[in-house]
């Protein structure tokens, strides 16, 4: 391997490890902040990057603009389904039930939404992929290896947006009042935070970050029906190798696995989920809590 | 308190009677009904109701599995290359199956059973996706077109044909499947698993090895799908990298909560029987399919998350005193003439 | 040689020190008050002895075995049962089965037998269901045998709790704050549960906040304040000490 295809497949993986890894910090931030696990996140992603190709590259909207209509959309799906449906979901938690129950509330409610998502994606656009023409072209030489700049930018995009995040967070008052809720809604509540408004940010800015990720993806990857199931199922994946409620965790599992099919891409051939799989099974077997993570017992 | 020398039924009468009833039901059903593709829903439903079981053995130990589907597939798959790579009878190739099944749910469940509630969700489904994508890319399992042309069962001289002795060897199965797992259910194995979901924590401050005990039950359900994968390879002669993956994962749980998730044999039964039986009443366009499977497990969840039985169970009362009320009501109305 | 021997023992979370460098050792036969303001880690503790935390560094001996990181179930096996704070409870069951329940670890018969419900495991369950009633005769929940336990009033939950434990039959009890928010009569009525329940041979650890039920019923007391252990001594001295004083008004802050 040369040191230029090493160059690119480095950057590549850091790219789809990044869009994991915002992909998963949305996920992440729904869970902990509603206790809900949305299967559907991962058509929040495509609904993202079916929006930003759709503003871009056919009503030729702004580059910028496009990527922010991919967000605003998800975001205007995710406020959608949270008070159409898992807000009612989520009434059942108070009312009690095992965890498990609460979970199997939660899980199938947004299975079935996101079947819901899956088939209309299929039946409104149809089983073709889709690609744009980056507005960024040209190649940037470092030293001997020449990067794609659209490549660049993309990335440049993703820190951003975890930038963004970051402050949102932790410099914001309703960034604060989230983590909060995310720590222990109860006491939240009786400290006056206003909880189902919250619930509602967080789901919203969750699927937002699943936007963006997509928009992200569709300025360098394709559009195709089926990265909805493909990114949740890579986010899973990171979720459980790199560990549970750790940011590290998810950063640096994100990295990992996008190195991993990055540079293993040629070797996988169409196996690709089930070497990921083995890498994340080895892991856990050695570390059960994933990297970072702990563990029941 | 009576000291017993005898075995007990956990059973009551009346529960017996319409058990009895169903038993016959199903045994006859092949004599009574003429039409195959009646005997292959049936057939159908009994397979999936089976799955929905494994389901739910998992859901009584607190975990939610979306993996049943590949214990399935790797059941299948390997009673078919059993048979057709290593020559062995098909007698033989289910039990064998079976058992290699387990085996490898046992080396799985060993390590992910660790994981709490969310993340073991999505590792199952993981397995479920992964299995799919495996069938389907290795030669030897036959790439997407899956394996065609698996012989069918025979006993001495005799092939099976025809619907009718696939179908009483797969009630056969069935109603070990049912026999095992209530036996499981009403002992103190059953009574270990609902401790632990119901409340984690304290289970093990009880002394119960909550993780051993849901590698078992992870083990045994497992295996039982791993059964009827072996016994569907035979039937069905053609099996593809479709029989599993997500989206019969997802089915496969909707069975479970469809019929009442609280009802580990009786909630998937009831559930397959109606998933089975029902689209083709309905004729729906095929696209849409997957929209109205979504649109019924959310309305399921938000209004009935107790599915039909769970919902019955907490009207019942309800409405047979509501009627024995109205017929009260009317037979004084007629008496004082109000007529 | 104590009952319970912990020396050294540690827990960090992160950069959090719940507990630190604790030792202390209960004796066998002895009602032992642990207090302390909230935060000072005595759940932590609890769930260090009982196998629901590891810890950070240190050791738990019981009876002279190291059981130090051993699996609740396992700790609960050698004899050393909790009850919890927050309501736990196996909420959907009743009362009954709640108890019944318990005696898991209890059967003899092998887990084969117990599938196939030979005669004997039937025989075996009866005894327990025999012994279960007379669990719920002496902590007074017999008429409430049949009810869902989630649909107790706190008083009985916390019954309910100390039953539960009961039927593991524990060498050594540990019981997280048994009777607080508990009108004095329902209080009465534990505190004469764990008063009987010693007299049997069990030694019982309790965390409490009602400092009456501790000074009335308890024989040693250990004060914890921000992990540490501040004081250690009869419930006279204790009342007394001027540091147990501070350690409750500084943390009124």
């Amino acid at each position: 391997m040369s040191l230029v295809t090493a160059a690119q497949a480095l950057l590549n993986g850091l790219l789809m490890g990044m869009i994991y890894v915002i992909v998963v910090l949305g996920l992440d931030l729904i869970v902990r902040g509603t206790r809900i696990i949305n299967f559907a996140h991962g058509q929040v992603y495509m609904l993202g990057a079916y929006s930003f190709y759709f503003a871009y590259a056919i009503w030729h909207l702004n580059f910028w603009l496009a990527l922010v209509v991919g967000a605003v959309a998800a975001m205007i799906l995710g406020a959608l389904s949270y008070i159409g449906i898992f807000s009612f979901v989520q009434r059942r938690f108070i009312a009690g039930g095992t965890m498990s129950f609460r979970l199997l509330t939660s899980a199938m409610s947004s299975v079935g939404l996101m079947m819901i998502l899956q088939q209309g994606t299929l039946i409104a656009f149809g089983t073709g992929e889709m690609g744009i023409y980056s507005p960024f072209p040209q190649f940037i030489a470092l030293g001997a290896v020449r990067l794609p700049a659209e490549r660049l930018v993309a990335f440049g995009i993703g820190l951003l947006t975890c930038l963004g995040l970051y402050l949102f967070m932790f410099k914001t008052k309703l960034g604060k009042a989230t983590r909060a809720v995310c720590f222990n809604a109860e006491v939240s509540a009786l400290q006056g935070i206003n909880t189902s408004q919250v619930y509602l940010l967080s789901f919203v800015v969750g699927c937002g970050l699943a936007g963006i990720a997509g928009g992200i993806a569709a300025t360098i990857f394709s559009v195709t029906p089926t990265m909805g199931t493909h990114i949740i199922f890579m986010a899973m994946l990171v979720l459980v190798a790199g560990g549970l409620q750790t940011y590290k965790g998810i950063i640096v599992g994100g990295i990992i696995l996008g190195q991993f099919l990055s540079f293993g891409y040629q070797l996988f051939g169409g196996l690709s989920y089930l070497y990921s799989f083995c890498l994340v099974f080895l892991i856990i077997v050695f570390r059960p809590g994933g990297l970072f993570g702990e563990v029941y017992d | 308190m009576r000291s017993m020398t005898k075995w007990r039924i956990p059973l009551s009468k009346p529960r017996l009677i319409a058990l009895s009833v169903i038993g016959v039901a199903l045994a006859i059903l092949p004599l009574v009904v003429e039409s195959p593709y009646i005997l292959h829903l049936a057939i159908m439903a009994l397979i999936y109701a089976a799955l929905g079981m494994t389901f739910s053995m998992l859901f009584s130990t607190g975990l939610i599995s979306l993996g049943c589907a590949a214990f399935y597939a790797v059941g299948a798959y390997t009673s078919a290359l059993l048979v057709m790579k290593l020559g062995l009878s098909f007698w033989l190739a289910l039990p064998l199956a079976t058992m290699i099944t387990g085996v490898i749910a046992l080396g799985i469940g060993s390590v992910i059973v660790r994981y709490p509630g969310a993340p073991f969700v999505l590792v199952t489904l993981v397995l479920a996706v992964v299995t799919q994508q495996t069938a389907g890319q290795v030669e030897l399992f036959g790439g997407w077109g899956g394996i065609m042309d698996i012989p069918s069962p025979s006993i001495g001289a005799l092939q099976f044909t025809g619907k009718i002795p696939y179908y009483y060897l797969l009630l056969f199965l069935f109603g070990m499947i049912v026999l095992v797992f209530q036996a499981l259910y009403s002992s103190r194995i059953g009574r270990a698993w609902k401790s632990i979901q119901l409340s984690d924590p304290l289970a093990k401050a009880v002394g119960i090895n909550a993780y051993r005990y849901r590698v078992s039950a992870f083990t045994i359900a497992s295996s039982a799908a791993g059964l009827m994968g072996s016994f569907y390879a035979h039937y069905f002669q053609t099996i593809t990298p479709d029989i599993t993956g997500g989206w019969v994962s997802i089915y496969i749980q909707l069975y479970a909560v469809l019929g009442g998730i609280g009802f580990y044999i009786l909630g998937p039964a009831l559930g397959a029987s109606i998933m089975v039986f029902v689209p083709e009443f309905l004729r729906l366009v095929e696209e849409f399919e997957p929209v109205v499977t979504g649109i019924l497990l959310i309305v399921l969840i938000v209004f009935f998350p107790g599915g039909i039985l769970g919902t019955l169970q907490k009207r019942p009362r309800f409405r047979l005193a509501n009627l024995s009320d109205r017929i009260r009501k009317i037979r004084r109305w007629i008496s004082t003439g109000a007529l | 040689m104590a009952l319970l021997e912990i020396s050294g023992l540690s827990k960090h979370f992160g950069g959090l020190v719940a507990i630190h460098e604790l030792n202390l050792d209960v004796f066998d036969g002895e009602i032992l008050g642990l207090i302390g303001p909230n935060g000072s880690g005595k759940t932590t503790l609890f769930n260090l002895v009982t196998g629901f935390h590891k810890p950070t560094s240190g050791r738990v001996k019981f009876k002279g075995e190291d059981v130090t990181g051993l699996r609740p179930d396992q700790l609960a096996r050698r004899g050393i049962v909790r009850t919890f704070q927050a309501l736990t409870l196996f909420r959907q069951s009743t009362v009954f089965d709640n108890v019944f329940n318990a005696f898991h670890m209890h059967y003899k018969q092998p887990g084969w037998k117990a599938f196939l419900h030979t005669p004997s495991v039937s025989r075996e369950e009866d005894t327990f269901k025999q012994r279960a009633m007379e669990i719920l005769d002496v902590t007074g929940l017999t008429a409430q045998k049949d009810k869902l336990a989630g649909s107790l009033s706190s008083g009985y939950c916390k019954l309910l709790a100390i039953a539960i434990s009961l039927a593991t039959n524990p060498k050594l009890l540990l019981l997280d704050e048994p009777v607080t928010t508990l009108s004095p009569d329902k209080v009465e009525m534990v505190m004469e549960v764990v008063t009987r329940v010693r007299s049997a041979g069990t030694t019982v650890v309790t965390i409490e906040h009602n400092m009456k039920a501790i000074m009335d019923y308890c024989d040693r007391i250990v004060v914890l304040a921000h992990g540490r252990k501040i004081a250690e001594g009869l419930p006279r001295e204790i009342a007394k000490n001027e540091r147990v004083v501070e350690a409750y008004l500084g943390s009124m802050d």
